[in-house]
């Protein structure tokens, strides 16, 4: 059972685990460098870029979690959450880049 | 004047340190070992770096822009499975599309490409226009992918395949086996891509500096769409290689696939900081990172402790790269 839970929930379950890392790393320390790459002019407002970016990170990390155990209910609901929960991520993401980005 | 040398001798050791052990350690492997150097482990070793190469040169070409991609391995299992439902014999018990007669192998390959393409062109998109750092698309994206995959094949392993499938992985043309035709055909696409066009300079320039080759007229979007649309075409080719070879496929094949793949372009040195590695980076990353794992094994490190051996090497060579980056600066 253990076995056949990691099968098929692995995979979300480690994506899971990867961006509430990286989310919690940019809430707490406020570092954005991985996040913004080596070129990219410095952002307007670093506290405020950090929070959201931080909070984007951590709701596509909640997404990947209800995500494993959807799957095991119904593939289709766990996949087209999965997709909403992206372009929802990216939207997002673009509004706070043009708000708070460089 | 001597100085100057030393330096040189130096900075030598430091960028090729890891080449350098692991070649010493073949060598030695080579030696202790009765069939190590002989022409079928070399066949083997060969045909297990192909598919490897092939999806190095993919993820080479979105390292070089300073960016990774994580959805490789999903895309090869994905690919992998595609090709397997297209190709099963007709009299398969458990044939996925029963009244279906299999198709040409060369379409299917083509149509897993065109596929695993149009994801890559979407999680270029999501990179180039909505600017979500690449790793958190591509990690997206390869849940998105595992997520299709599960659907598609219902989580259930692909087998009996048509002769014609198979023998891309077993037939030889010229004595070297199709898959290394296959992946040599790849090496040389994608170094005439990176040299000798327009695409491949404003690659480079992407890597280098991003903003700069903005002012200068690069088309950074798009051009980075192209590089990721590119490389997920390859992990479907080498999905497509993967399942010739096994004669089945699963969601899970090309588990992990990604992180070597990743760790033997810096081995080989394509930078992890953009705008440096070339196609020989990719080439002698993969041979030098399959060669360490035949060697591993050949001097009989349990099987756990090469999954260390192996990490320890990629920590190093990521250091040594990161090293390279600041002492540039």
């Amino acid at each position: 059972m253990e076995g056949n839970f990691l099968e098929i929930a692995g995979i979300p379950l480690l994506m899971f685990a990867v961006l509430v890392f990286y989310g919690v790393k940019v809430l707490i320390k406020k570092d954005i460098s991985a996040l913004r790459g080596k070129d990219k002019p410095p952002v307007k407002d670093e506290a405020m870029y950090a929070k959201k970016a931080g909070t984007l990170i951590l709701f596509l990390a909640f997404a990947a979690l209800v995500m494993a155990f959807l799957l095991f209910v119904n593939v289709y609901a766990a996949l087209g959450m999965f997709i909403a929960a992206t372009l929802l991520m990216g939207i997002l993401w673009r509004r706070m880049e043009d708000k708070y980005g460089g | 004047m001597g100085k100057i040398n030393k330096k040189k001798i130096n900075d030598f050791f430091i960028n090729n340190g890891v080449i350098i052990v692991m070649f010493v350690l073949v060598i030695y492997t080579g030696f202790t070992s009765d069939n190590f150097f002989t022409t079928n482990n070399l066949m083997n070793i060969l045909m297990n770096i192909s598919a490897r190469l092939v999806i190095a040169l993919g993820i080479a070409g979105c390292v070089i822009t300073a960016g990774c991609d994580l959805s490789a391995g999903r895309m090869i299992g994905f690919g992998g499975c595609i090709a397997g439902t297209l190709l099963q014999k007709m009299d398969y018990s458990n044939k996925f599309f029963p009244d279906m007669e299999p198709l040409n192998p060369l379409l299917v390959m083509l149509i897993v490409m065109v596929i695993c393409a149009l994801f890559g062109s979407i999680t270029g998109f999501f990179i180039a226009y909505l600017s979500v750092p690449p790793f958190i698309a591509t990690l997206a994206m390869m849940e998105i992918v595992y997520g299709i995959s599960m659907i598609y094949t219902k989580a259930t392993p692909l087998g009996g395949y048509v002769k014609a499938y198979t023998d891309i992985g077993s037939g030889k043309f010229l004595g070297i086996n199709y898959l290394i035709w296959i992946a040599i055909i790849v090496a040389a696409i994608t170094w005439f891509i990176f040299n000798m066009t327009r695409h491949g300079k404003y690659m480079y320039a992407i890597g280098g500096n991003m903003q700069a080759a903005e002012v200068a007229g690069v088309p950074v979007k798009l051009t980075l769409i192209l590089i990721y649309m590119k490389a997920a075409a390859m992990y479907g080719l080498a999905g497509f290689m993967l399942g010739a070879k096994s004669g089945g496929a699963s969601v899970a094949l090309g588990y992990g696939y990604e992180m070597e793949a990743i760790a033997a372009c810096t081995i080989g040195g394509v930078s992890v900081t953009g705008g440096r590695g070339r196609v020989s980076s990719a080439v002698i990353g993969v041979t030098v990172f399959e060669l360490l794992k035949v060697a591993l094994q050949y001097l009989g490190v349990d099987a756990n402790a090469q999954y260390i051996a192996i990490g320890i090497v990629i920590f190093v060579a990521i250091s040594l790269d990161i090293r390279k980056y600041i002492a540039r600066k």
